[in-house]
């Protein structure tokens, strides 16, 4: 389903990530752990196209990096689901709009949306902010918002990019468990992240990092 | 589908309606713009009837000597109308001459002199699509050198002067609608690139979560419609109303086309969707 050939993606700050060969299964639930820079969000923004490689072929799904177009880009997207540390919520929707807004993307018919969402809603425990706007809502509310944005479309693959980053261990620990709910469901779930005590105890492959190298698995 | 369509036109009135003061200023610049254009168009309707009305007198007049008989007179005019120049002869003998100076002066001039000393004349009528003012010049020239022709009245000059004035306000009536329509695809374009930088945080999320590019314009583009629009038909209702006013306080009869709305409203529209598509394929690509 994921997979990397050789890659290597520099920035023009010479940093980036070298000779990464890596594959990920339709089901697999796994961390990209590493500091700082160590290319975890490379891997990432490779992944839904936001970048693309200097060397070497990233696959997702049926989609080359080598070969697509970049005005089929948005067919690849709509098959993944992106969590983002920043959340990248549209503060002028309320929490329903929000999650709404993929599924209208895929035009999806209006009462198939409200039934989609309010399941999304109730996954992540969101059903009573649904009116609510973003700027109303804590760090982990708004992070659940943008799992049920990312979910909400059944995507093949979720990408969350350091979801747990601003939140605190409880909170953390939620959005993590709403992951593995997701994971159960048949959903690859690659998660990046620097907090090794978050996932420390759990059963899922873990792939290190370090200045652009994968350094064990 | 059709959920996809409200959704897409529910966002560019939402967009519409959320970003007022670009907005605003925007329908100013094409209203402005477009009664400018909209006078313009008028005139322009109005210059096509002045021009005709000025083809039609596109004649001269032979005046002959006395003692020329009608034998001679219609020979003449056969050969006047083997010329491919002109497009017929009327002939306008002495009594009719006598009819016109009544018409014209109100006294019958056979009852004030005791005769008629009018010539019998040929009023020629020109080919209005081949009229070349030297040929004809050089036509007339030859005609009055007949020894049966006593003179030929010919106005054409006035008229050629007041044709190339009517091309010259033509020309630069042209040079003035390309640069309204330069001023608005601009004024357009900078208010969809404002508009575009203003949400790249809005156009952003929806390519993550997997819009096509013409998901992320459609809003944009009825944005950019409803501006057009709207500032187009404030435009022609003011062009409209002021040529009302104009011709009842002058007096004149100043003829407004009837489709004039949808010129401007069509007219802006046109470039409307392409100023604001010319804006978007800089930022989208």
């Amino acid at each position: 389903m994921v997979e990397f050939k050789n890659i290597t993606y520099n920035y023009s700050s010479k940093s980036g990530i070298y000779d990464v060969d890596l594959n990920i299964q339709d089901d697999e639930f796994c961390f990209l752990v590493g500091p700082t820079g160590s290319g975890k969000s490379t891997l990432l923004k490779l992944l839904y196209f936001d970048l693309f490689p200097d060397k070497g072929e990233v696959r997702v799904l049926n989609y080359s990096s080598s070969k697509i177009k970049k005005k089929d880009i948005h067919r690849a997207r709509k098959k993944i689901g992106v969590i983002f540390q920043d959340y990248k919520l549209l503060k002028q929707r309320t929490v329903y709009e929000n999650i709404a807004l993929p599924l209208h993307i895929n035009g999806i018919g209006r009462k198939k949306i409200s039934n989609l969402v309010n399941e999304a809603l109730e996954l992540t425990e969101l059903s009573r902010y649904s009116k609510k706007f973003p700027n109303q809502l804590s760090g982990g509310e708004q992070q659940r918002v943008c799992i049920a944005r990312a979910i909400v479309k059944n995507p093949d693959i979720i990408l969350a990019d350091e979801p747990t980053g601003n939140l605190d261990p409880t909170t953390g620990h939620r959005i993590l468990r709403i992951l593995e709910q997701i994971n159960k469901e048949g959903t690859c779930v690659i998660m990046a992240t620097h907090n090794y005590k978050l996932i420390a105890e759990k059963p899922y492959r873990v792939i290190e990092l370090d200045q652009g190298r994968v350094v064990s698995e | 589908m059709i959920d996809k369509v409200a959704f897409l036109f529910a966002e560019g009135l939402k967009n519409f309606l959320r970003n007022k003061l670009t907005n605003f200023l925007c329908i100013i610049t094409i209203l402005i713009n477009f009664t400018i254009l909209g006078t313009f168009f008028v005139a322009g309707f109005n210059t096509d009837s002045l021009v005709n009305f000025f083809r039609s007198k596109y004649t001269f007049e032979i005046f002959l000597n006395e003692g020329v008989d009608s034998r001679q007179t219609n020979a003449i005019a056969s050969d006047l109308e083997a010329n491919l120049a002109i497009s017929s002869v009327l002939l306008i003998d002495k009594e009719e001459s006598a009819d016109i100076f009544l018409k014209e002066f109100g006294e019958n001039v056979v009852d004030m002199l005791g005769y008629n000393p009018l010539p019998i004349s040929l009023k020629v009528y020109l080919e209005k699509d081949n009229f070349n003012l030297k040929n004809i010049e050089s036509m007339i020239e030859e005609i009055e050198s007949y020894n049966f022709v006593d003179s030929v009245e010919y106005r054409g000059v006035y008229i050629d002067n007041i044709e190339d004035k009517i091309n010259l306000f033509i020309f630069l009536f042209l040079v003035l609608v390309i640069g309204i329509i330069f001023i608005s695809i601009q004024m357009i374009s900078n208010t969809v690139k404002l508009s575009m930088s203003n949400r790249s945080d809005f156009i952003e999320i929806l390519q993550y979560n997997g819009a096509s590019n013409m998901f992320i314009k459609i809003p944009f583009f009825i944005e950019s419609i409803l501006q057009s629009a709207i500032g187009a038909f404030i435009a022609f209702l003011l062009v409209n109303y002021s040529f009302i006013v104009i011709n009842s306080y002058f007096n004149l009869n100043i003829q407004v086309d009837d489709v004039l709305w949808a010129w401007m409203i069509g007219f802006s529209l046109v470039i409307g969707i392409y100023a604001s598509n010319r804006a978007m394929k800089r930022i989208l690509l």
